[in-house]
């Protein structure tokens, strides 16, 4: 019925599509469920440091949950592609599993993030794809010069061939974890929200017929390209740039990022000439990881409800030079490449602020602060490798001030629960609370940082920090002022750090503070009652109070 | 002379309904409701429907229960008292920081929410327990006396207070409590482990702040509407319906207000489950779809089902409710055409005003409109002739949207339809699929508005074959308070492992809690043979952080008993995720006690069946819209009050009743039951 419509693709009106959109956005959010609360780890199952998504049987991405991390659209960006590259279609069956984590032959972005996808045979022919993709917080006290010295690189493999469990790829799997009785249920979460994918997707094929459900994965394409299309259309066309200096405890000296963005009718440009060459250090990105920070960015700016597909990537374009810290290539060590990327994402928002002043941010906290402890836990008799990212300040916006504390950008993780922390771990949370003062002042504040401070209560724990912003400050938008750089203050007596690690002994105190966020319009600006609660709340000092009043005075 | 009555008080109506002991009869009242004092609709409504009864006074009642909005109204327009709160040190901000997320992944003006207590109002205070329970660091009483005055001169109506770990160790968060009554007697006071003892101390603070703020408005609320029933003549004790489904006095309720929040739409609940298992459907999907959104849950077996928490505007609350599920989808969403060129429903509302264009305000389609457009919907009148519609003008509403599109008002009407059942059923999956349960086993209880407009298309939509419509689905909920159980629940979380030949260990921690509970039957005067307890654990594999129930229906005394609820486990955990575990050491996390005062059972009037034919129902025959290929078609519209038991109706047809429409899409086969309801059989066809 109602088949008159105007269509574009297979023959579909525009309500089947919608309604089939609908259910395959269900799949993934019931995928994403479901790892969570099977998984044992606490980044999956509290942190929800997790993706699910389902492709066509190109391996083109049509759904994924949007309750996962922007950062992981890259990483499954390139996975069925390169099972397809790696192997034949006679290689591929029914009821087999993949695994793989390596940036570099395909899987994530880095390598603690384990990507397991699963061909969807629909009377026996290929139908789609799905994949999960979890980061498995296990590889602590490594080196990140390259990328052979993060963690073990699986490239894309049979971990079930025909519903047979490949056994020995999974122990030697399990034998380069720290972890490995997390690592093998974590997997085991990871299949079980594969199985859901399949039999919801072939519940749905059964209902609508394989060819519709095809189309209308064609079409749900299409349809999110016409939508960017038209929504870029309304950006003004010009040549937009910007440049910004990025640090890093891991690095000496300060990289200068740069973007060039062209945006022309319905298409968008991105140029990253000029960035410096991949470094000897973590923050490297591959393509992935920049075509995710880009299509974040793009998403968020022009209409954040298109859905995240692949009709989203077709009219933007990207260019960055081979073996730049943006597109680096192996052996670069990537793990801390979210650092970079949350950069990438300031640089646009900078670099268009001009252009669509009501849409971009000022600059948030420039870091995915990530903090990492592991070694012997004595008194539950195992080892352990715990990570936590740190939120920070929200770039204020054109009507509104930035989010306080929060996760910004590329990266959406919960926080653990200290009563859930403190129970797995010999570490005790001192303090966890935002820092009074630390957005940039502006007609609207830049939201502030997070300190959190961390008792350890074992000897001989490794500690890394990889965060960013500690050498300069979240910038402010048309007059707004710099948010407070990050810092991070041992007690006395414990090994200081050193590029970003140390040993810790019992009774050590690791103060973790994150950067506030930069505000935007001048101060002056700013409405009197909101100075006022802000001084209430000790969210700005009396110094900065009276700044503000200083500014309104001098402006009438 | 016994009555007892069911108050449930909704957005537009207040819904009055007596059981009438005596004579088995069950009488309905509709009144306005008045949203700035609830309490006159409810005393209005119950003596109207006493004086339509006849010949009976408010002493003649001996049970009164009601369902209410206001503490969900308080919280969604944020009009709680001034709350102060007292944490651990170093944890003030947590209120704000919460798990750490922002609001929307992708929507950078997106907002979290505004935590109920100000900065300013948060004092923390020098204590530390461990994760083990043990205390590291004892409370600091001059500071806690300092914060204390401080919130005192500051104003604050009332006071929560969470620590770390205080479901482990509650003396320090007690002793702030006794301080603040001795310093300040006239402000509320909420403790952490006493409102829900439970770990994640983000969850727990939100829920005890919450409790905080809303507690004042529901303590007055009630005692206030208690003072006046009192006044009237009302000698029996009033009860009032929880999130989780039972009912409980009044002053229960005014120690524990954050229970409350779900208990306006948890009655309707409640009701349909009770209508639904009389009439011999134990097994039933709710949707009640009303003009902005639509909520959806599951009863299995007469029993609503049970989750331990959700979230209302980003602030979770954690407390035993019915596994509501609310979507953005009501009769007066509106329908528009997107950059991409698809039609899409809502969340966008025509409000109340506005309102539907048929309403005579608006411009753009309401789910109304196309209903009035396809003439599902009377397009001349609704509300038994109290609003008149304009359909020419829901038409060109249409129209206006289906031009882009290319087509006709009536497929763009349709496309709507389809849209928002879409929407809906989403929905559905999310309480069935999602938990475990296929829909198909269940029948589909529309009521609200607009509920019985769009079963059918849904019920085809999830592939249920059975819908059934209450007779009155508006006053359901209030009937169903009269046959509701009284229940309170016990909780403590106390992460136990399990071992098999150590069964006792699950038991002691049982008996703690049915002591509780055998008090409260006490303080509750409940009658021996009515008392029944239900005993859950929230189970998982040691490592895991989610928790599934088992429930124990017997003591665990041995270890074949203990063997029995492993087991149980085990094949749950597989039956939700697809794999076991069988070495895994298994955790209990909370033990949870149920317990449940049988309510007084309601015989409900059964009607003899009489014979097929409804054509003494009849009202007019008018042509209405199904589907592109027949186009407009002559269609019989029936008045449900004339309707008897035994009728049959074979679709395309409407029956029309004062506050609600039903649908028989061609195929469908409905007969009226013996307790009036209208039993769908879905058609084959889709």
């Amino acid at each position: 019925m109602n088949t008159t419509a105007v269509t574009k693709t297979g023959g579909l009106d525009p309500v089947t599509v919608e309604v089939i959109g609908a259910a395959m956005s269900t799949i993934v959010e019931e995928m994403s469920e479901t790892l969570v609360k099977a998984a044992f780890s606490p980044n999956i199952k509290e942190r929800r440091d997790c993706t699910a998504s389902l492709f066509d049987a190109a391996g083109q991405a049509v759904a994924q949950d949007e309750g996962g991390s922007p950062l992981h659209l890259g990483s499954l960006m390139g996975i069925v592609t390169s099972i397809r590259s790696r192997f034949a279609d006679d290689q591929i069956h029914e009821g087999d599993v993949f695994i793989g984590n390596d940036p570099y032959t395909g899987g994530g972005s880095h390598l603690p993030d384990i990507v397991l996808a699963t061909p969807i045979f629909v009377d026996g022919t290929l139908a789609a794809w799905a994949a999960t993709l979890a980061h498995h917080a296990d590889f602590g006290d490594r080196g990140h010069a390259h990328i052979f010295q993060e963690a073990i690189r699986i490239p894309p493999l049979h971990l079930v061939r025909e519903g047979v469990a490949q056994e020995e790829l999974l122990q030697l799997i399990l034998l380069n974890c720290q972890v490995p009785e997390e690592r093998e249920a974590d997997l085991r979460a990871q299949e079980a929200a594969l199985r859901v994918a399949v039999t919801r997707f072939g519940e749905l094929c059964q209902r609508y017929g394989t060819a519709t459900i095809t189309s209308a994965c064609d079409e749900l394409l299409d349809y999110t390209e016409r939508r960017t299309r038209a929504a870029i259309t309304d950006f003004p066309d010009g040549e937009y740039q910007f440049e910004d200096l990025f640090d890093c405890p891991e690095l000496d000296d300060e990289l200068t990022l740069k973007i060039r963005i062209v945006i022309a009718g319905d298409e968008m440009h991105f140029d990253f000439a000029g960035n410096p060459p991949q470094v000897r250090a973590s923050i490297n990105v591959v393509w992935t990881g920049l075509y995710a920070s880009v299509y974040y960015a793009v998403k968020t700016l022009i209409d954040p409800d298109i859905d995240p597909n692949a009709g989203l990537y077709r009219p933007i374009h990207i260019e960055a030079p081979r073996g730049s810290v943006v597109n680096c290539e192996a052996p670069a060590a990537v793990n801390g490449r979210s650092e970079t990327c949350q950069r990438i994402v300031d640089l646009i928002m900078g670099a268009l602020a001009d252009a669509v002043p009501t849409r971009v941010t000022a600059a948030s906290n420039g870091a995915n602060t990530g903090v990492h402890f592991s070694g012997r836990d004595q008194e539950r008799s195992r080892d352990f490798v715990y990570l936590e990212t740190i939120g920070g300040g929200s770039g204020a916006r054109s009507s509104k001030d930035g989010l306080d504390g929060v996760q910004v950008h590329m990266t959406n993780t919960s926080n653990l629960p200290v009563e859930s922390l403190e129970t797995e771990y010999p570490l005790m949370v001192e303090a966890y609370e935002l820092i009074d003062d630390s957005g940039g002042v502006g007609e609207f504040r830049g939201g502030l940082g997070i300190r959190r401070r961390v008792r350890v209560e074992a000897d001989d724990i490794h500690f890394w920090l990889d965060t960013s912003r500690q050498k300069s400050q979240p910038w402010g938008l048309f007059g707004g002022g710099s948010g407070a750089s990050a810092a991070c203050v041992l007690s006395e007596g414990a090994q200081p750090i050193d590029h970003g690690y140390s040993v810790l002994k019992s009774g050590d105190v690791v103060s973790i503070e994150t950067a506030g966020a930069g505000g935007y319009g001048e101060p002056c600006g700013r409405d009197e009652t909101a100075v006022e609660q802000d001084l209430r709340d000790a969210k700005i000092s009396a110094d900065t109070a009276s700044e503000y009043v200083k500014s309104q005075g001098s402006e009438k | 002379m016994r009555l007892r009555i069911g108050v449930d008080t909704g957005g537009t109506f207040t819904d009055v309904c007596a059981f009438d002991e005596t004579t088995g009869a069950v009488h309905v009242r509709k009144v306005s409701s008045t949203p700035d004092d609830p309490g006159r609709a409810i005393l209005a409504g119950v003596s109207e429907l006493l004086s339509q009864v006849g010949d009976r006074s408010i002493t003649d009642v001996e049970y009164f229960a009601h369902g209410t909005t206001v503490g969900t109204n308080a919280l969604l327009t944020h009009s709680g008292v001034t709350t102060g709160l007292i944490t651990t040190r170093g944890f003030k901000d947590l209120l704000e920081l919460g798990r750490g997320r922002r609001p929307h992944m992708y929507n950078p003006q997106a907002d979290k929410p505004v935590p109920f207590v100000p900065r300013e109002l948060r004092y923390e205070v020098t204590e530390r327990v461990r994760h083990t329970g043990d205390i590291e660091t004892e409370l600091n009483e001059q500071e806690t006396r300092d914060a204390v005055r401080a919130l005192g001169e500051q104003g604050v109506e009332s006071i929560a207070v969470c620590f770390l770990y205080s479901f482990l160790a509650p003396q320090h968060e007690r002793r702030v409590a006794e301080i603040i009554r001795e310093m300040l007697p006239d402000v509320h006071v909420s403790l952490s482990s006493e409102i829900l003892p439970e770990f994640r101390e983000y969850e727990r603070l939100s829920t005890v702040v919450t409790n905080a703020y809303v507690g004042p408005v529901i303590f007055r609320y009630l005692s206030r509407l208690r003072e006046r029933l009192a006044e009237d003549g009302l000698s029996a004790t009033p009860h009032v319906t929880q999130s989780n489904g039972g009912v409980i006095p009044f002053a229960t309720a005014e120690e524990m207000p954050v229970r409350l929040v779900l208990s306006g739409p948890s009655t309707g609940v409640v009701g349909a489950a009770q209508i639904c298992a009389a009439a011999g459907h134990p097994d039933i999907i709710t949707f009640d779809m009303g003009g902005t959104s639509s909520d959806v849950s599951l009863v299995q077996n007469g029993e609503p089902k049970i989750t331990s928490g959700m979230e209302l505007e980003g602030r979770p609350i954690r407390s035993p409710m019915l596994d509501i599920h609310t979507v953005g989808a009501g009769g007066g969403s509106l329908g528009w055409i997107d950059s991409g060129g698809h039609l899409r429903v809502g969340p966008q509302s025509a409000g109340a005003y506005p309102g539907p264009a048929c309403y005579g305000h608006g411009t753009e389609p309401a789910v109304t409109d196309a209903n009035v457009v396809l003439r599902f919907l009377n397009p001349e009148y609704l509300l038994n002739g109290q609003m008149k519609i304009d359909r020419e003008a829901s038409v060109a509403a249409l129209r206006a949207i289906g031009a882009p599109l290319e087509i006709e008002p009536e497929e763009a009407a349709l496309g709507m339809l389809r849209v928002v059942t879409a929407n809906m059923a989403r929905a559905i999956r999310v309480i069935s699929v999602q938990r475990g349960y296929d829909p198909r086993d269940y029948a589909l209880v529309p009521f609200g508005g607009a509920g019985p407009l769009h079963a059918s298309r849904l019920a085809r939509e999830l592939g249920i074959d059975t819908v059934v419509i209450p007779e009155i689905p508006g006053a359901q909920s209030a009937l169903g308070l009269l046959m509701t159980d009284v229940k309170a629940d016990f909780m403590q979380s106390k992460i136990t492992r399990v071992h098999r030949d150590k069964p006792e260990i699950v038991d002691t921690a049982f008996s703690e809690l049915e002591q509780q509970a055998a008090d409260w039957f006490d303080e509750e005067n409940i009658d021996c043979n009515d008392r029944q307890i239900v005993r859950r654990l929230d189970m998982r594999y040691a490592g895991q952080n989610f928790e599934l129930p088992i429930e124990v229906p017997t003591k665990i005394t041995d270890a074949e008993a203990l063997a029995t609820i492993i087991d149980q486990f085990h094949v749950a955990h597989e039956r939700m995720y697809g794999y076991r575990l069988e070495n895994s050491v298994l955790e209990v996390v909370t033990f949870r006690i149920q317990a449940v005062g049988a309510s007084a059972t309601i015989e409900l009037t059964r009607s003899e069946m009489t014979d097929a034919d409804p054509a003494a129902a009849l009202d007019s025959v008018r042509d209405a819209y199904f589907d592109a290929e027949t186009g407009y078609r002559e269609c019989p519209v029936y008045r449900r009050d004339g309707l008897n038991a035994g009728n049959r109706i074979s679709g395309p047809a409407v029956i029309e009743q004062m506050d609600t429409t039903t649908v028989l899409l061609p195929g469908d086969e409905c007969v009226v039951d013996a307790l009036g309801n209208l039993v769908i059989t879905i058609g084959d066809d889709s």
